[in-house]
Order: C-alpha cells, then sequence, then structure tokens
C-alpha cells in the first residue's frame, strides 16, 4: 500500500502539465494580424518598405549591372570574373536577375500598408504614408518594367510586361499586362502620391520632390516632354541648386546631401559594402577591380572635369595600369565600400529637363540647362553654343559622362533605341591594350535588351509567359 | 491375483523403456556437467555428471531428446536405434541475452519482434572517429551512413529506409538514455561510453515514439557495471592520419600547366614580366612570349618552376594524428552497478592548423535501494574545443586554395612575405590571421526512479536533460590581408546554449497466465521541452592581434540575443501477447501534441500493429533438421514527422530590422492555420532464419514507406512578394529489401572464421506534387514518379571532330553547337540517391590473434562532380585557366579529325565551361572502410605481469577506395559554409577532405 501511494504520488507531481505549455510565440516576430494597431505599427511597416530597398540597391547589383550590360565597362581579366553571364549578354531564365522577387517583395511591403491605412482617421499622417507608399512602390515597379520590358516608346500595344500588382493575397497567379498600361498605371500613382506626400520626410525618405523627379524620369522614358519639363521644373525648384564643383566629390563621400534628392541610408552598422565590392576590393594597398573603364569612355573624361577624379583612378594592378571605378570609395575613415545608394539626384533631373526642352523644340532653354551643369563640373568652363542635332549629342554625351557607373547606361540606350556599340580593337589595359570585349554588339531590337523573367516563376505559373526569344 | 497383475504390468513397463547412455561435451572437448536430458515437451529428465556422462530411460514414443546447458545452444537428437550418443555442443550467442532498451522497456535481445538491428559496443568502440554516426556506416541493413566530410568531430548523414521528406528533416530520432540528442553534441559524446546502439526500422518499434519517429528511432544506451569483479580498464591510442588521395586525376606539373597555358593563349602576368625584365640580355629586345622560340619557352617554364614548392599540399595540409587515452572502472554488486570513465581524445585535422580535442567523463550507476525501489543516474559532461578553417569555394579556404592555386606560384615573396598568389589571397596568411575558435560543452543527465509494487506491476519515471553550450570567437585581426582588403578589423564572439529537458513516467504490467499466455502492457506519459538562446557580440578597432576581448575595441559594432523554444505533451501505451513465446500480437499507440502547430491541428496519433511467428518450437521443426531458427514477422504502423521552423503556420511581420538605425517591421511567413505533421504509414514483412545449428543465420525484410502530407514549402507566385507557403502536400514513397546473412565458416577450438554480408536496395519515388517538375536545387527536380531530386540538365554530345568546338544535344535529340539552357532535360534514372548499398565483414580469431575487417559499398546514385568541372578550362577560358588544371586538360583537340575530350583552345566561342551532364558521374564506390588486427596476451603472461589482461591492436580507417568516380565520391555537405544541402551527396565544393587513419592501440585490463 505504501508503495502505490508513493509512485502514484511522484507521478502525479511529475506529470503534472497542461496543454497551455504548447502555446509558444516567436521572440522576434509579431502576428500579421496584430501589425498595424496604432500609428507606431504603421511607421514601422514604413521603415520595412525602405529597408527591403536597402536590400536592393545597397546589397544588390544595381550600380554596376546597366554599365556591365553596356558600353561603360570592361571586364578585368585579372579580376574575379564576376557578372560574366551579363556582361556577354548569356542569360536566361535560369540564370537571370533577382529583381523580380526582390521587387515584389518591396511591393508587397507597400501593398500591405495601403490596404490598412484606411482604418486610420484622416489626417498629415495617413495622407504622407499612403503618398510614401505609393511612391516607394512606383518606384520598385519602374525599375523592374525597364529591366525587364521594353520602354514605353519602343513598346507596340502587344508588348506585354508582369503584372501591377495592387494586392497583398497570397493566392493570385497574375498574369501579364501590356506595357503601356503599366506604365500609365505608374503615372496615375506617381500623380496621386504628389498632392498626399510630405515636402521633407527626414534624409533617407521619399518626398514631394523625389516624386516629382520620378515623375521627370518616367516621362522622359514616355516621350511625354511638356508633362517632363513641368515635373523637372517642379523637382528643381526655380532656381536648381547643383553642388558647387568643390562640393561635388562630397556627395560620393556622404559628406553632403546637396545635390541629392533620394538616397537609400547605409548606416556604419548596417555595413553594406556590395556598392563597392561590385566594382574593386583593395589588395596588398592596391585596387583590383571587377570591370574597370572602357577605354573609349575614359578619352571623353577631360582634366579638368571634375568627376574625372572623383569616379576614376588610374592606378597599377599585377604590373599593369588600369582605369578603376573609385566613385563607391566609401566615407572618410570608414569601411571600403559602404556607401549610401544616391537614387535621385539634381544633376540627372536638370538632364532630363535639358533632353526634353531639345527634343520638343526649345533648344535655348536646353542649351540654359546644358551650360548650367557644365558651369558646375568643368574649370575653367565655358558655356557651348550648340543648337539641334549637335545640342542633343552633347546633352546625351553629358548624360554618359554624369551618370556613369550608377547602373543608368544600359536602360538609357534602350530608351533612345540605340545599340550598345563596344569597341573590337581596345582592351582592359589603361593604355587600351589587354583583353578585348568577348562579344561587341547588341543590335537594335534584340530581345536581350529585355532582361528574361526567371524560370521557377514561369514553370510555376502558367499564366506568366517568359519574354519572347528566351 | 492383484499381484500377478501388478507384476505383469511392471514388467510390460519395463520391456518398452530403453535406456540411452552418452556424453556430452562443449566445443573445446571439455565434458559438461550438470547439462540435462529431456524428451521433447516433457519437464524431467535427467542430468550429467562431472564427466559428463548421462544415463536416460526414454518411452518408446519418445523421438527426440533435448540437451540444454547454460551457456550453450540447445541440442535436439532425433533417437534412433543406436543407445549410445556422444553429443557435442556448441557455446550459445551470449548477445541474445543481452538486454536492449526499445520502446521505453527493456528487453532481451532474442525476445525482440521487429525489424531492429542491434549494434554491440564492440563493433564500435576504439574506433578514431570523434563522431559516433561516422561509426555506424555498414552496421546495419537499412541503415545509411554518409559521413558530412573529413573535419575531426564531423557527423554523418543518416537515412533508415531511405529519404522520406524534403522540407523537413530526414534524419531519425537519436535517443541517448532516454533524451533526443542535439546533433551538436554527437560529438560530445564519448563512443567507447555506449553499451548498445538499436536501429528501429519498422513501425511496431518505432510507432510508440510518435511524432519525430517517420524516418526511423535510433536508441543508445550507455554502459553499466557487469556482475562480477570490478573491471579497471585503461587504454591508448595514437593514430595517423591523412587526406583519402583523390581517385582518377592528376594535376599537371608547373611546366606542363605554363605550357598549357601558352597553347590556350592566356596572358599570365608573371611571364610577361620575367620576359620584359629579360628583353636586351638573354631575349632580343621586343621578345613576347609568342615570338619566343621553343627552347626559350621551356627555359622560362623551368625558371618558374624552380621556384615554387614541389606541393603546394605540404603547406595547406599537415600531417593529422589523433591521440586518445581513457580509463574506465566499472563493476557491480547485488545492490549496485556502475561504470565510470575519463576520456580525452585529441585530434590534428590535415588541413593546416585544423585540430579538435575532446575531454570528457562519464559516471553511470544504479542502485537498488529497497527490494521494491530502485534508482539510478546517468550523467556525463564533455568539453571539446577546436580550430576551425574556413571552408569555402573561394581562396580564403586552404583546402579550396589547393585547387586554386598553381604550381608555378612560388609560396613567399622575396622579402618573406605570404604570396598572394594570382589569386589575390593568401589562405596560409588567412589561417594564421583569421582565425576561428569553438568550444562547445556538453551535459547529458538521465535520473530515474522504478518502482516495482508488485511481481506483475513495475512504475518508473525518468528525468533526462542534455544542455548544450557552443562558443566562437571569430577574429579578423588587426594587420592581416583581409582586414586591409575590407578596411576593418573585427571580432565576433558569439554562442548559445540548447537546453532540453523530458519527463517519462510508464507503469509497466508484465504477467503470465497458464504458464502460455504472456502478457505485456505499457502505459506511459511524456513532457518534452526545448529552450534555444544565442547571442552575437562584435566590436572593430583592435589595437593589435594580441589581445582578443572585445573590451579592447574601440567600436562596439552589434548585439544581437535571439530566443525560441518547442514543446511536445504525449500521451504513449502499448500492448503485446504471446502465446507460449510461439505467436505473437503486439499493439501500440501514442497521442502527441507540439507547439510547433497551429491551435487547430495540434495533436494527432500514431498507432502500430503487428505479429510474429517463432517458428522454432513447432512439430514441424523436427523434420527440417537444417532449419535451427525460423521467425516470421509482419507490422504496420505510422509515424509523424515535425517541420524544422518552431513557430511555421503563423503569418507574421518580423521586428528584427531596422532602416536608418531605427526599428522597422518587415512581412516575413504568410500564416497556414491547417499545418500538420508529416505522416507516414510503413508496412514490412519480415523473416529471421537459422540453419545448421545457427551455422548460417540471416534476416529477409522487405518494407514499404509512405509519406503522405509531406511538409513542402508549396511555390506561390513570386509576385505575391514571397515565393513559398509551408504546406502539407504531396507525397513520396520508399521501398526495398534489407537481407542480412552471417555465416561461422569455422567454428574450431582456436580458429574461428566468420563473414557477414548485408545488402540493401531502396527504391524512392516522389508520388504526388502541388505542381509536377518543379525545380529542388541547381539543376535536378521534383517530378512524380520519379525518385527525388532527379538531376535536370543539357545533355553534351561531346567534341567535334571537324573543328573541336563543344557539342549539345537539344531537348529533340539533334545535335547542336550552341548551349542553350532551354534544352536541358530530365535525365531519367540518375539522382543523388543511392539505390544500394552494403557491407562486407568478417571476423578471423586464431588462437591470441584477431583479425576484423569492413568493407563498404554504395551505388546507384549521380554526383555533379563539380571540382572536376572547375579545374578543367573549356578552351582556356580566363577565370577557370589560372586554376592548376587537371592533366585531362591537355587532351584538347588540335587539328581536324582528332577525337578529344576537350574542345579547341583557342576559339572565343569555346571559352566557356558550361553546366552539362559532361560532369555528372556515378558515384557508386567500395570502400574498405576498416582493418584491425589484434594480438592479446596469453593470459598466463598477462597473469605474471599482474594484469588480467593486455591486447595490442592496429586499426585503419578508409584504407583503401575502389570507384571510377574523377575525384572522392563519399560527400556529405558541399562545403560547411554554405549549409546543409538540399540532398547530401548532390555534389561537393571542397568541404574538408575526407581522410584515412591508421591507429596503433593498447587496452590493459587491471
Amino acid at each position: 500500500m505504501k508503495k502505490i501511494l508513493f509512485t502514484l504520488s511522484t507521478i502525479a507531481v511529475l506529470a503534472s502539465c497542461s496543454k497551455k505549455e504548447l502555446e509558444l510565440a516567436p521572440f522576434n516576430q509579431i502576428e500579421t494580424s496584430l501589425a498595424f494597431n496604432t500609428q507606431a505599427d504603421v511607421n514601422l511597416a514604413v521603415l520595412g518598405m525602405y529597408q527591403g530597398l536597402r536590400g536592393n540597391y545597397v546589397g544588390g547589383t544595381s550600380n554596376i549591372l546597366g554599365d556591365v550590360l553596356a558600353d561603360n565597362l570592361i571586364i578585368n581579366s585579372l579580376g574575379r570574373q564576376t557578372l560574366t553571364t551579363f556582361g556577354d549578354w548569356r542569360y536566361n531564365g535560369d540564370a537571370t536577375v533577382g529583381l523580380f522577387g526582390t521587387g515584389y517583395t518591396i511591393a508587397r511591403r507597400a501593398n500591405a500598408i495601403l490596404e490598412n491605412i484606411d482604418k486610420f482617421p484622416a489626417g498629415v499622417f495617413k495622407e504622407n504614408v499612403r503618398g510614401e507608399a505609393l511612391a516607394l512602390r512606383a518606384l520598385i515597379y519602374f525599375d523592374m518594367v525597364r529591366t525587364f520590358s521594353k520602354t514605353f516608346e519602343n513598346a507596340g500595344a502587344n508588348d506585354s510586361t508582369m503584372t501591377f500588382i495592387t494586392s497583398t493575397d497570397a493566392k493570385q497567379l497574375p498574369g501579364k499586362e501590356t506595357v503601356r498600361g503599366f506604365y500609365q498605371k505608374l503615372e496615375r500613382d506617381l500623380t496621386a502620391a504628389l498632392p498626399l506626400i510630405n515636402t521633407n520626410n527626414g534624409v533617407g525618405r521619399l518626398n514631394k520632390a523625389a516624386v516629382n523627379a520620378l515623375l521627370s524620369r518616367l516621362y522622359l522614358y514616355m516621350g511625354e516632354f511638356p508633362k517632363c519639363i513641368s515635373a523637372s521644373t517642379a523637382a528643381l525648384g526655380t532656381t536648381p541648386v547643383l553642388p558647387s564643383r568643390a562640393d561635388f566629390p562630397s556627395i560620393w563621400t556622404d559628406a553632403t546631401n546637396n545635390g541629392v534628392i533620394f538616397k537609400v541610408l547605409n548606416t556604419t552598422l548596417d555595413n553594406n559594402n556590395a556598392q563597392g565590392v561590385n566594382y574593386y576590393q583593395t589588395v596588398g594597398g592596391l585596387v583590383r577591380s571587377e570591370y574597370v573603364c572602357d577605354f573609349d569612355l575614359r578619352q571623353l573624361y577631360g582634366i579638368s572635369d571634375v568627376r574625372t577624379t572623383t569616379y576614376l583612378q588610374t592606378s597599377l594592378w599585377n604590373g599593369v595600369l588600369q582605369n578603376h571605378i573609385v566613385k563607391y570609395a566609401g566615407r572618410p575613415g570608414a569601411v571600403a565600400g559602404v556607401v549610401d545608394a544616391k537614387l535621385l539626384r539634381t544633376a540627372e533631373v536638370l538632364l532630363n529637363r535639358a533632353e526634353a526642352y531639345q527634343r520638343s523644340g526649345d533648344n535655348t532653354l536646353a542649351l540654359a540647362d546644358l551650360n548650367l551643369l557644365r558651369a558646375n563640373r568643368y574649370s575653367p568652363s565655358s558655356s557651348l553654343t550648340l543648337t539641334g542635332a549637335a545640342l542633343l549629342a552633347e546633352i546625351l554625351n553629358e548624360r554618359r559622362l554624369e551618370m556613369a557607373f550608377e547602373g543608368d547606361r544600359f536602360w538609357d540606350l534602350k530608351r533612345r533605341n540605340q545599340p550598345v556599340q563596344r569597341s573590337a580593337t581596345t582592351g582592359d589595359r589603361a593604355d587600351g591594350t589587354g583583353v578585348r570585349y568577348i562579344r561587341t554588339t547588341l543590335a537594335v531590337g534584340d530581345h536581350r535588351f529585355q532582361l528574361p523573367f526567371p524560370s521557377s516563376e514561369i514553370n510555376f505559373n502558367q499564366n506568366f509567359k517568359q519574354n519572347p526569344g528566351y | 491375483m492383484l499381484f500377478l497383475m501388478l507384476t505383469f504390468a511392471f514388467m510390460q513397463a519395463n520391456a518398452q523403456n530403453r535406456t540411452i547412455t552418452g556424453k556430452v561435451i562443449d566445443a573445446d572437448g571439455k565434458p559438461i556437467s550438470g547439462a540435462s536430458i529431456t524428451a521433447r515437451g516433457a519437464k524431467s529428465g535427467s542430468l550429467t555428471d562431472g564427466s559428463g556422462n548421462f544415463k536416460f530411460s526414454v518411452t518408446p514414443d519418445v523421438k527426440v531428446i533435448v540437451i540444454s546447458s547454460l551457456g550453450q545452444l540447445n541440442q535436439e537428437l532425433r533417437v534412433g536405434a543406436a543407445s549410445e550418443y556422444n553429443i557435442r555442443m556448441a557455446p550459445a550467442d551470449q548477445s541474445l541475452d543481452e538486454v536492449v532498451v526499445v520502446g521505453y522497456q527493456a528487453f532481451k535481445r532474442k525476445d525482440l519482434n521487429g525489424a531492429t538491428s542491434v549494434i554491440s559496443s564492440k563493433e564500435i568502440a576504439q574506433r578514431p572517429m570523434q563522431n559516433f554516426t561516422q561509426i555506424l556506416q555498414g552496421k546495419a541493413p537499412g541503415l545509411q551512413v554518409i559521413s558530412a566530410n573529413g573535419q575531426p568531430g564531423a557527423g554523418a548523414f543518416i537515412r533508415i529506409r531511405g529519404t522520406g521528406s524534403i522540407n523537413a528533416t530526414n534524419e531519425p530520432l537519436i535517443m541517448v538514455d532516454g533524451i533526443a540528442v542535439a546533433s551538436t553534441a554527437f560529438s560530445l559524446l564519448n563512443p567507447n561510453d555506449i553499451e548498445t546502439i538499436t536501429v528501429l526500422k519498422d513501425a511496431s518499434s518505432s510507432a510508440i515514439y510518435g511524432s519525430r519517429a517517420a524516418n526511423g528511432v535510433i536508441v543508445v544506451t550507455t554502459k553499466n557495471g557487469k556482475p562480477g569483479a570490478p573491471q579497471v580498464r585503461y587504454s591508448f591510442q595514437r593514430g595517423f592520419v591523412t587526406q583519402q588521395e583523390l581517385q582518377n586525376v592528376s594535376f599537371m606539373s608547373a611546366r606542363e600547366k605554363l605550357q598549357w597555358e601558352f597553347a590556350a593563349g592566356l596572358t599570365n602576368p608573371i611571364i610577361d614580366s620575367m620576359i620584359v625584365n629579360r628583353r636586351g640580355s638573354i631575349f632580343p629586345s621586343n621578345a613576347t612570349l609568342a615570338t619566343l622560340n621553343d627552347a626559350q619557352r621551356q627555359g622560362l617554364w623551368d625558371l618558374m618552376a624552380d621556384r615554387a614548392p614541389s606541393d603546394w599540399r605540404d603547406y595547406y595540409l599537415q600531417p593529422g594524428r589523433t591521440s586518445s587515452h581513457e580509463v574506465s572502472i566499472s563493476g557491480a554488486t547485488e545492490k549496485m552497478k556502475y561504470y565510470f570513465s575519463l576520456n580525452k581524445f585529441d585530434e590534428d585535422g590535415v588541413l593546416f592548423r585544423s585540430y579538435r580535442n575532446r575531454i570528457g567523463a562519464r559516471l553511470n550507476a544504479e542502485y537498488k535501494a529497497t527490494n521494491w525501489l530502485t534508482t539510478g543516474v546517468n550523467v556525463s559532461t564533455a568539453y571539446a574545443n577546436e580550430f576551425q578553417t574556413r571552408e569555402r569555394f573561394n581562396t580564403q579556404a586552404p583546402w579550396t586554395s589547393v585547387f586554386f592555386t598553381n604550381p608555378y606560384e612560388p609560396v613567399f615573396m622575396p622579402n618573406g612575405s605570404y604570396n598572394f598568389t594570382m589569386t589575390g589571397f593568401s589562405s596560409l596568411e588567412g589561417t594564421l590571421r583569421n582565425t576561428q575558435f569553438n568550444n562547445g560543452l556538453s551535459t547529458f543527465a538521465t535520473s530515474f526512479l522504478e518502482a516495482k509494487v508488485n511481481k506483475n506491476l513495475t512504475f518508473k519515471s525518468v528525468a533526462a536533460l542534455n544542455h548544450v553550450t557552443s562558443m566562437s570567437e571569430i577574429y579578423l585581426q588587426p594587420g592581416s590581408n583581409l582586414a586591409a582588403i575590407l578596411g576593418y578589423n573585427e571580432k565576433t564572439d558569439n554562442g548559445s546554449s540548447n537546453f532540453q529537458y523530458v519527463i517519462t513516467n510508464t507503469g509497466n504490467y508484465i504477467k503470465t497466465f497458464k504458464s502460455k499466455h504472456n502478457l505485456n502492457v505499457l502505459v506511459g506519459q511524456e513532457f518534452t521541452k526545448l529552450n534555444f538562446y544565442s547571442y552575437s557580440l562584435s566590436a572593430r578597432g583592435f589595437p593589435t592581434a594580441s589581445v582578443t576581448t572585445l573590451d579592447n575595441a574601440a567600436a562596439a559594432q552589434a548585439a544581437s540575443t535571439s530566443r525560441s523554444q518547442w514543446s511536445i505533451i504525449s500521451y504513449l501505451s502499448s500492448v503485446g501477447y504471446d502465446y507460449d513465446k510461439r505467436y505473437g500480437v503486439k499493439l501500440s499507440a501514442r497521442r502527441d501534441g507540439s507547439s510547433r502547430f497551429g491551435a487547430n491541428n495540434r495533436f494527432a496519433n500514431f498507432w502500430a500493429a503487428s505479429a510474429w511467428w517463432n517458428a522454432k518450437n513447432e512439430k514441424f521443426m523436427d523434420k527440417l533438421d537444417f532449419l535451427s531458427d525460423l521467425k516470421v514477422r509482419a507490422s504496420y504502423g505510422t509515424a509523424g514527422n515535425v517541420p524544422g521552423q518552431f513557430y511555421g503556420s503563423l503569418g507574421t511581420y518580423a521586428l528584427n530590422v531596422a532602416y536608418n538605425n531605427t526599428p522597422a517591421a518587415v512581412p516575413t511567413q504568410i500564416a497556414n492555420p491547417d499545418l500538420t505533421w508529416e505522416k507516414n504509414a510503413n508496412w514490412d514483412l519480415g523473416i529471421d532464419f537459422g540453419l545448421f545449428n545457427n551455422r548460417i543465420t540471416g534476416t529477409v525484410d522487405y518494407y514499404n514507406r509512405q509519406t503522405n502530407d509531406m511538409l513542402y514549402s508549396q511555390p506561390i507566385s513570386q509576385a505575391t512578394g514571397f515565393s513559398s507557403i509551408l504546406s502539407n502536400v504531396g507525397s513520396l514513397n520508399n521501398k526495398g529489401i534489407e537481407v542480412s546473412l552471417t555465416g561461422e565458416i569455422i567454428r574450431k577450438k582456436d580458429l574461428k572464421w566468420s563473414v557477414n554480408v548485408t545488402y540493401t536496395n531502396n527504391e524512392n519515388i516522389v508520388t504526388s506534387l502541388i505542381s509536377d517538375n518543379v525545380p529542388s536545387a541547381s539543376n535536378t527536380r521534383l517530378v512524380i514518379g520519379k525518385p527525388l531530386n532527379t538531376f535536370f540538365m543539357v545533355r553534351h554530345a561531346g567534341i567535334n571532330p571537324a573543328n573541336g568546338r563543344n557539342q549539345y544535344y537539344k531537348a529533340d535529340g539533334t545535335i547542336t553547337e550552341t548551349y542553350s539552357l532551354n534544352d536541358q532535360v530530365l535525365l531519367t534514372g540518375k539522382s543523388p540517391l543511392a539505390r544500394f548499398f552494403g557491407g562486407l565483414n568478417s571476423n578471423l580469431n586464431y588462437k591470441n590473434f584477431d583479425f576484423s575487417v569492413q568493407f563498404y559499398y554504395t551505388g546507384g546514385n549521380y554526383m555533379y562532380n563539380a571540382m572536376y568541372q572547375n579545374n578543367l578550362a573549356d578552351g582556356g577560358n580566363t577565370s577557370v585557366g589560372f586554376r592548376p588544371q587537371y592533366r585531362d586538360a591537355n587532351n584538347y583537340w588540335r587539328k581536324p579529325g582528332d577525337i578529344a575530350t576537350m574542345p579547341n583552345l583557342t576559339e572565343a566561342s569555346q571559352k566557356q565551361n558550361f553546366t552539362t551532364d559532361r560532369f555528372l558521374e556515378r558515384g557508386d564506390y567500395v570502400t574498405l572502410r576498416d582493418l584491425m588486427f589484434g594480438y592479446t596476451l596469453p593470459s598466463q603472461l598477462a597473469k605474471s605481469l599482474k594484469l588480467a589482461g593486455l591486447r595490442f591492436y592496429v586499426q585503419g580507417t578508409n584504407l583503401f577506395i575502389g570507384t571510377k568516380f574523377r575525384g572522392i565520391p563519399e560527400v556529405g555537405t558541399v562545403n560547411r559554409d554554405s549549409g546543409t544541402p538540399v540532398q547530401p551527396g548532390v555534389l561537393n565544393l571542397y568541404g574538408y577532405p575526407p581522410t584515412r587513419t591508421i591507429t596503433v592501440g593498447v587496452d590493459v585490463k587491471f
């Protein structure tokens, strides 16, 4: 009897455990249903959107891909041979950019905010949040559509692109929509965001000027020159303020925000050096590049141009002089390659406007904008007097020099229906000798101007078809 | 009248009985006294006397007599006309009486009735491996063990009856003394402390382990004292470790490589500068590599080769060694048994600077407090510290550097610093200055209380815990090359604490009714919980490499902690009934609730039913002399598998992200409130048999294992911002045969020789998927009707003899010279899963010498030989061409009509190394896994040295491997830095090389 009592009581003590023990929650996450209860929650989600932008623009290849695909960069035969699939135009659905998935991940964060913001009372907070979400979504969708599809001007009525997703429904299997329709939705969202968004949301966040800058770029791609001009003017203000020649290098070391309309922040704690590593690493005190400046492009940078020393450096690697790109060298005294991602600058908007003026017939105002830029880049600078096709060519030349090594060139050539024509006779050394390009020409209308969609989506989603040619 | 009748009856009876006589001796010829002789079926008989003689009276109807003796196999003798019989007995397999723990109860090995394999301590003790999972290879049919890599302490991937899951774990549940151990603790468990390892393969034995038992269960029991005088043992081992040589490939020498680079038109900057420096002196003033003549070029090659080391592996690798000391004391008295051991195992790995040292102690004790109350405790602690080399697909890793450093490069620059080589980084310098030291401490403690309430009913309570803490210190030292490249120096200290405890209460009722009906009922309840905590701290700006603590750093960089937990509540029961140990059935059931699922689906039930027939005692066995043992069994049951994610069913926003150093929230997971267990339904049919007095024994099992409601990342459109939701969709099937045959070929006094062969054949098929033909990893697909992860790639069609270009098959079978990913096809029949595997073991004992050998073979799987592709530059493309090349690269096309294996070296379009089935190779191999020679000192000699026993031995592991694969076909992880592979064995990318060890050792018993 004693035995039974003893054993049963011991077991009763040890066996007591209730079902509540099974209700365990994670320590660093909250359930989705609880994520939008207060304004503080919404702020967290808004910053979450920007965190996604950081992953893509700071952490990815967006600052180099457009140059590798075009004629600004040639591979360093002594480098680590990165991005060769893109430099040689050998990509397809199984070897393509991750922008499709990453872009939609960022857009989803904006969509979640837009779906939940309505339950908040009307006011400045609600409107600004909606404006930021619409603008950020348009920013990423614009990047996606110019990567994967034809531009508005080049697209026919039948050319299609991915779907402009506005819902967070996990079960949707979207097909495709027309390129032109997609661009029009971008325009609709950006113009809707414009009155809603604040003039100032702090550094590292979108604001009215940024939305106007995006509209300026969008209208240029759409060929809508009057709208481009008015958006650019709204972004630049009555007197466009450009950083002076002395101040220009500070943009790239994050010492100033003068001339920067929007950038994605990358703090010392974030410590993401991908923008720098995309271009080079320092080995034994020397720069070892993955890609070096194309010889012909290098000749276009003159001594009086402040960009020459800001963007480029000619130095030895393995006993050979090469033209390295040091635009993303880093902040003074800090880790190499860790810089903010400058996405929208006044210089670009000014060039957009200059081109829009010229192509809508106003050579005078186009020339004025061009000379304004030149005054802040060249010393000694002289005003040019050009007109017509020569003026346009000079504007486009300045555009190439200004926007080089920001991942813009390939999309710019695509927009203007130009081929990629690389030199067949120059190589990767500073003197023009060295290993040459394997492939030199991408003709206008080649299907490879539109990057392929990932096979993983094509194979799974029957409604979604691959771009033609792949 | 009555007297007459009685006398007559008596005389009748007497006239019909007869007396048989004889002698009973044992295998060595010595007489056995006290052996019993009975008529079959009778209860009593007679016994042999001191000289082994017996006299036995039998009635005429008796046909068979049974002779039995303790420690000997029962013998049955057909009684014929003769009246004198000499009977020689054979020793019984003592191991059949061994007690093993299966399903929360202890059984004698001979009473196990399911598809189970028992591995005894003898088979795994004294093997020079720090992780016991690696020693299990080839020890049981159906148990497939793939070693992860050759790092000291590395574990192995274990599969029992095939691969049953895609996203959830495929590893079996491993219980050590009643608790499921974290895999990080396997290398902290001393293999010499293990008494038995029982592998539970079918549902009848594993279903009672319930929700985590879908992949089988391995039950490990540690040693305890045996009755008799205390045994004190000391053993010492010293091993010599080398890297297993790559098979079927060799690298070009320095001269060959330079000549090949020249033929490929590669501009080697070092050669160029050497020519420039000699212009005007040895060479003409405008000389270039192309304008020199052959002799001058050869002269340059010689100059380069002389500056280089003869073999870079002398620097990247080091001679490995193992050294192990162990002391153990064990014994038992009436009231108590105990086992104490102390062990130290130090190992230097084969890679530069790699080592792992482990020290541990264990005390297992059991005390019979009263005649109804027993208590016991098993406690062990182990500590290990190691230096971990980088293991990546770049030159920071020493092993990768062997494949990336050209044979003509010198080790040191003229100024004495390390040569950064053409790769730009010296992994020698990196291993010295970018260090990673890890250590781990594991504590196991199991304590129990057992109360025998009456002679049938026992209650037992077990509380077990396992606490593993590990720590890493990763130091990017100031002054190192990597610090200069990155622009900062940094130290990261991180660590984790993994604490798991289990409380199990069981009640066991065992009763025999009417001496033939045996009933065994078990009822129990269990609670398991795991708490995981980890931290990571880093700081930058160290003044000098000689200080390592973070308080010396100028700037703190990151501080982070995280925590997670899971728990399981279980109720279990089983009922077993057998009739006269001849026919038996068993039913078991278990109900588990887990915290990993949403409230709707928390609990699930698992059950199994099995039946067995032990034909040994049947009447018809008399007629079949040659058949000494026969058991037929069948079982069917269910088991479960849980997802790896602790909180997988919730839809969540993660808060552990920031933008501009301000907190942010990002969507992380889509909710699936229906998420539930992965279910396995297994059935098994098996036969155990023995022939010729158990001279030949064997087991054959046929099994079929079906996985339903597979935990699978169901793809969704990437347009949703996610690419998958964890769901239960799809099913998988594994079926196959396991065969094991053991023969005691020679069984004499001084010479014993036995051979054991195992063979397992497993067929794996994906039976349903949510969407067919999905990519699973690079170059593999999941296709309904085919094995898991079947390869999917472009087919190579050789080199065109006319122009030396690569040719590929288009999807429709025509040949083309253009590579397109649209021509990828499913390569039916080629998957990384092995189709068959097994072992051949043999033991030979001659007087005091013992010899054992173990072969392991496997095949039917294919592997993508990336390590071969990466050092074979097609057409000399610069990214691959500046790596060392295999000699096969010299077989390139030179002129029209050549049949070559490599394309022409100069055409620009051929300078790309595409992924095709050219590098897909069969992974079949046979390896001499273990070889051991031992000599035990004769007992007289040992006694004169005042020892109870002394044994010397020499042992070798992985001494020989036979394969057609180009490289080493036994691979598990891709490499450590890229994490656990989708499928172990898909490809190998410079993981720690597997090793070969020769060990000498001595075992002393006092």
